[in-house]
């Protein structure tokens, strides 16, 4: 299920001044993607933040197809059932009502930042969104998550995108996959284009709360756990990228071992 | 992750099961004769971490039905829980694997799946059987209850 909210009017309104004559969109060129992947803290044993950014770029400083599809796999040694991440859920419809705070706290599993590009006539106009990942129910065997991105400049939009943990092949565990909304500042137009991503999964900045004896107490959730002994290669990471222009990319990311464990299992 | 401990669960129960109705005898010439049992058994088995290597996690803790016995359960928590275990017994060992999907939400993670007997060692050397799996998992302590439901030939 996509759920799109798009497009306060006032703000539409001014990017359509600024594009009275621009409603054909520039050819997209090959895109090509990055990306980047980090534990924070790397102790073998324990608790980490999963951190994961990608960045798109087409040639010539044209403004890339729009981004459809997003599978980012991660290392079979990282199992988000050992976290205490996602302890309650959060809905699409509760998202789209009243946003992250009419979401359960307990379900909040990271946050970050996306970064999307419209080409209005020659001008490339960028906007920045904040972003919350959240759990929601399962959908089949397939662990659910919420992408939530909420914008204010230059315009104002909130999106949930929908997304499911999906197996994969070893050496990866599993893969965050995402299906992206096509969005469109103008009518007609040409679907904005997501340039940057950048997101954590774990409990940095992040607190749930439970109740004891009558008490709400307040607690860091338990990340997911790292192994005790570190993979040969380092914790390897993976993304496949697909566009609206049929084109697909993939990329690489791997976190080393840390130095005092690089020992080969 | 729960799977393990489902699985362990479950293999006690169906081995509880198989002692309770013996099956006509088979043999042949030669041979000592082979009676095969089937058994239909619920059993539960508690479970607690004790090691978490590369992208498993090792479990052990005892069964208790009609098969009590000490289970060891390797397990893989992803979407999907699958576990391989070996229950240990009097007279022998059983062994198999096991699958279930969680659902749920809070600190005790719910799973449902199958698991199945492949073989084992000892009088349960022809063990077989399937049975269903069903389980918490604590994601705090890593603690995991499995209870199996299901039928043991061996």
């Amino acid at each position: 299920m996509r759920r799109i909210r798009a497009a306060r009017l006032a703000l539409v309104l001014a990017l359509l001044a600024a594009s009275m004559f621009a409603l054909a969109s520039p050819a997209p060129g090959e895109q090509s993607a990055s990306l980047q992947a980090t534990l924070t803290p790397e102790h073998l044993g324990q608790s980490t933040t999963i951190g994961f950014s990608f960045q798109i770029t087409a040639p010539h400083g044209e403004v890339p197809a729009p981004l459809t599809d997003v599978e980012v796999r991660y290392p079979v040694d990282l199992q988000f059932a050992l976290s205490e991440l996602g302890l309650a859920h959060c809905t699409a419809i509760t998202l789209e009502s009243f946003g992250v705070p009419g979401c359960p706290p307990n379900s909040l599993m990271g946050y970050g930042t996306v970064t999307a590009e419209v080409a209005l006539g020659p001008t490339i106009i960028p906007e920045t969104a904040q972003v919350t990942i959240l759990r929601t129910a399962n959908e089949g065997e397939h662990v659910g998550l919420l992408i939530y991105a909420e914008a204010h400049t230059p315009v104002t939009t909130e999106v949930v995108m929908p997304a499911l943990v999906l197996s994969a092949n070893p050496p990866y565990g599993g893969g965050l996959s995402m299906k992206v909304p096509l969005l469109t500042v103008l009518p007609e137009g040409r679907p904005i284009s997501i340039v940057k991503f950048r997101s954590t999964l774990g409990p940095q900045h992040i607190n749930y709360y439970e109740y004891a004896k009558g008490h709400r107490i307040k607690f860091q959730p338990k990340g997911v756990p790292l192994p005790e002994t570190c993979p040969h290669a380092g914790f390897r990471f993976a993304a496949t990228f697909t566009f609206l222009d049929g084109t697909t990319t993939t990329t690489y990311a791997t976190v080393p071992c840390p130095r005092a464990a690089r020992h080969p299992r | 992750m729960t799977g393990r401990k489902l699985i362990s669960t479950g293999i006690a129960s169906a081995l509880i099961v198989l002692a309770g109705s013996p099956l006509p005898a088979t043999a042949t010439r030669g041979q000592t004769a082979h009676f095969a049992r089937a058994l239909r058994a619920t059993d539960t088995a508690y479970l607690h971490r004790i090691k978490r290597p590369g992208s498993g996690l090792i479990e052990e803790g005892t069964a208790h039905g009609n098969l009590p016995g000490t289970m060891h359960a390797d397990l893989y928590l992803g979407g999907t829980f699958t576990a391989t275990f070996t229950i240990y017994l009097h007279g022998g060992t059983i062994t198999g694997n096991g699958k279930a999907a969680p659902h749920g939400t809070g600190i005790y993670e719910s799973f449902a799946g199958t698991l199945t007997v492949t073989g084992g060692s000892g009088i349960y050397k022809n063990a077989s059987g399937r049975a269903g799996l069903y389980g918490t998992f604590n994601r705090r302590t890593y603690a995991l209850v499995v209870q199996t439901t299901g039928a043991l030939s061996y």
